[in-house]
């Protein structure tokens, strides 16, 4: 009676679980078009204000000081990749921790929750509708700095900074899946995102280079996914590097991942086993 | 666990079930959940002393949602719970759906323990709770029940098949590419329904489903709710506050109130518990003087009979009521035996006692909107 071909296989099935998690999400985001706007402009505002103070402390687009610390006198070109793959870590907190929340809210987390299949493949059909988004923003991003800003990627480069993005991506859907676990218990994820955010900015080399942090931040800051992506894409695209250079950015980044990716996915089945025990899973 | 896998462990079940007439769909072993409450301490709670706490703690109460409920469902029954706002319903529910685990016993779905296979349990399942919110509006009626077949693993191509199949049978088919923002409440309760049915489950969880629908779609979805027992053999566990709902529709109907299953029986056996509340009142010209003895012999386990006597001067009609004791079965004869004397019948008025008289003799509450009070 039940209708489901035994043929079928499970990898097939778990596909189309994230696939169609992410065409829903993906139609929901084209449900409220004016989301685009904001996206579209948003990280343009983002970097330009600290190009123009920039400007206004140094007095130029180059810095010599800056060169000391950072290896290249160019802070623009060296914001704008930070502004870029900050945009991912803007995404997966937000869309991923939100997104949960949003499933109670809409009264459709208990029809996920009581659905057979694997959790995991809708979490992750959900982190790669956010990173497909974010992807479409960094592409716009980035045509314009080349355009407007003389940022050169050649084609050796560009297959490393995809590891890299990807790499980082992963530690980061970890990081978001916590996010997502503790919103089940705190029914709240705006405001963690939102620290986490700031987290991110103060303790990676978003804005300044990372040598420019204390000693004891920097400690943090190497915890975080974002440190290491942007180390080793600022070493490919403004040092002119090779990718060997890297090496020690792509391992550290795997580890990242492996750890968060594995915590993301514990804390989440232990805070829906214990919301369930509380009876407060479907609570928002 | 892998889709075929569980999915063959579920089809042998059933052919056992098939063999075995006496086995149960669904049973409740002691199924017990408490929540805690929480009562809000103030702004400043949070600086209260400790002593002050462990008092504020010891206040701290907590509802019984289910108290070792013990039940059984046959297959291809389909099966009321009945009772207020607050009785337990959806609590039960949700727990034999594996989306709240209970805090003690535990219940068997189609041969699966909620605590320990829940992913043949969910995959035994079709459920409808919450109504109409729980689908996603943005997208359309297609969209959603092609994501909602995706999460019970279907196979694409069949999924698609599936969808056209319940679209039809919903008779949304026209609209089905339309947004669920711009449907009406009982189309997407519809849709809900279809969900539901997504995967053929052989068990049917359905929690108020005709809830805020106006009469047409309320008894739509009714017929179909009997459909999808009577026709196509499935067991279905319907939660409804609506008396009439589970009058109608239900094999048998277990009546829960405060989490305790107060009775289980068909509704008919219920209601026969409160024969006392069965009425015949006859509205007649010119009674027989001494009618309550005259019909007394006629109706030995009536028990009253009395008359209310019109003004005949003003053309005022008489009234007769006999209460209680199978009142129903004399009418005829309460009919020929007033016309005998020369009585001018004008109406004959029968009620019936309800589930609600049942429910109230039982638990000794009034099944309202708002719970039992």
């Amino acid at each position: 009676m039940i209708k489901a071909s035994l043929d079928e296989s499970p990898l097939r099935a778990n596909f189309f679980v994230v696939w169609s998690e992410v065409v829903k999400n993906l139609k929901f985001l084209m449900a409220y078009p004016v989301i685009f706007v904001f996206w579209t402009i948003f990280p343009f505002f983002w970097f330009l204000t600290f190009i123009f103070q920039g400007q206004a402390i140094v007095g130029g687009l180059q810095s010599a000081s800056f060169a000391e610390i950072a290896g290249t006198p160019e802070y623009i070109p060296f914001i704008i990749l930070g502004a870029i793959l900050n945009g991912y870590v803007l995404t997966s907190l937000y869309g991923v921790g939100e997104s949960i929340r949003r499933e109670a809210y809409q009264g459709t987390l208990d029809y996920l929750l009581s659905s057979p299949c694997n959790k995991a493949f809708i979490l992750i059909g959900k982190a790669v509708s956010e990173s497909i988004s974010s992807t479409v923003y960094a592409v716009i991003q980035l045509i314009v700095c080349i355009v407007f800003f003389g940022i050169e990627l050649t084609l050796g480069v560009i297959m490393p900074i995809i590891l890299i993005l990807i790499l980082m991506i992963l530690g980061l859907y970890g990081i978001a899946l916590m996010l997502a676990a503790l919103s089940l218990q705190f029914k709240q994820a705006h405001d963690l995102a939102h620290t986490l955010e700031y987290v991110f900015y103060l303790f990676s080399p978003v804005r300044y280079p990372v040598q420019a942090l204390p000693f004891w931040a920097q400690i943090i800051g190497r915890f975080l996914p974002l440190t290491y992506a942007l180390i080793a894409v600022r070493s490919l695209v403004l040092l002119k590097q090779n990718f060997p250079a890297i090496y020690e950015q792509i391992f550290l980044l795997f580890v990242i991942d492996v750890l968060a990716i594995f915590l993301g996915f514990y804390l989440f089945n232990w805070m829906e086993k214990r919301t369930k025990k509380s009876g407060s899973i479907s609570q928002f | 666990m892998e889709t075929h896998v569980f999915l063959r462990q579920i089809e042998d079940q059933l052919l056992v079930y098939n063999r075995d007439n006496d086995v149960y769909s669904i049973q409740t072993i002691n199924l017990t959940k408490v929540f805690k409450k929480r009562k809000h301490k103030g702004i400043f709670g949070f600086l209260k002393k400790k002593a002050e706490k462990e008092t504020s703690e010891s206040s701290k109460d907590v509802t019984v949602a289910l108290d070792h409920v013990n039940s059984e469902i046959r297959s291809g029954e389909l099966f009321g719970l009945l009772g207020p706002n607050g009785a337990g319903k959806t609590t039960l529910v949700k727990c034999l759906s594996t989306i709240l685990i209970p805090d003690e016993g535990t219940a068997i779905v189609n041969g699966f323990d909620i605590r320990k296979q829940t992913s043949l349990v969910r995959a035994s399942l079709g459920l409808v709770v919450g109504g109409e919110r729980t689908l996603y509006w943005k997208l359309t009626a297609r969209d959603n029940l092609m994501y909602f077949a995706s999460l019970y693993k279907m196979p694409r191509r069949e999924a698609k098949d599936r969808v056209d199949e319940l679209l039809a049978l919903m008779n949304l088919s026209d609209r089905a590419d339309e947004r669920l923002e711009d449907y009406s409440t009982g189309m997407r309760q519809k849709i809900a329904v279809a969900r539901a049915l997504l995967h053929d489950p052989p068990i049917l969880l359905l929690d108020e489903p005709t809830l805020g629908l106006d009469p047409t779609f309320s008894r739509q979805i009714r017929n179909q709710i009997r459909e999808l027992c009577k026709k196509e053999g499935r067991t279905i566990l319907l939660a409804t506050h609506y008396m009439k709902e589970a009058d109608e529709l239900c094999d048998r109907v277990a009546i829960i109130n405060d989490g305790k299953i107060a009775a289980i029986d068909t509704p008919e056996r219920l209601k026969a518990m409160v024969k006392e509340n069965e009425l015949i009142e006859v509205t007649c010209h010119n009674p027989p003087h001494d009618t309550e003895n005259y019909l007394r012999p006629l109706c030995p386990d009536v028990e009253i009979i009395t008359l209310i006597r019109g003004d005949e001067a003003k053309g005022m009609p008489s009234r007769i009521k006999l209460i209680g004791g199978n009142a129903e079965k004399h009418v005829g004869t309460v009919v020929d035996a007033l016309r005998k004397k020369n009585a001018q019948i004008t109406s004959v008025n029968i009620s019936m006692p309800t589930l609600e008289d049942a429910f109230i003799k039982i638990t000794g509450a009034k099944l309202a909107e708002g719970g039992a009070t």
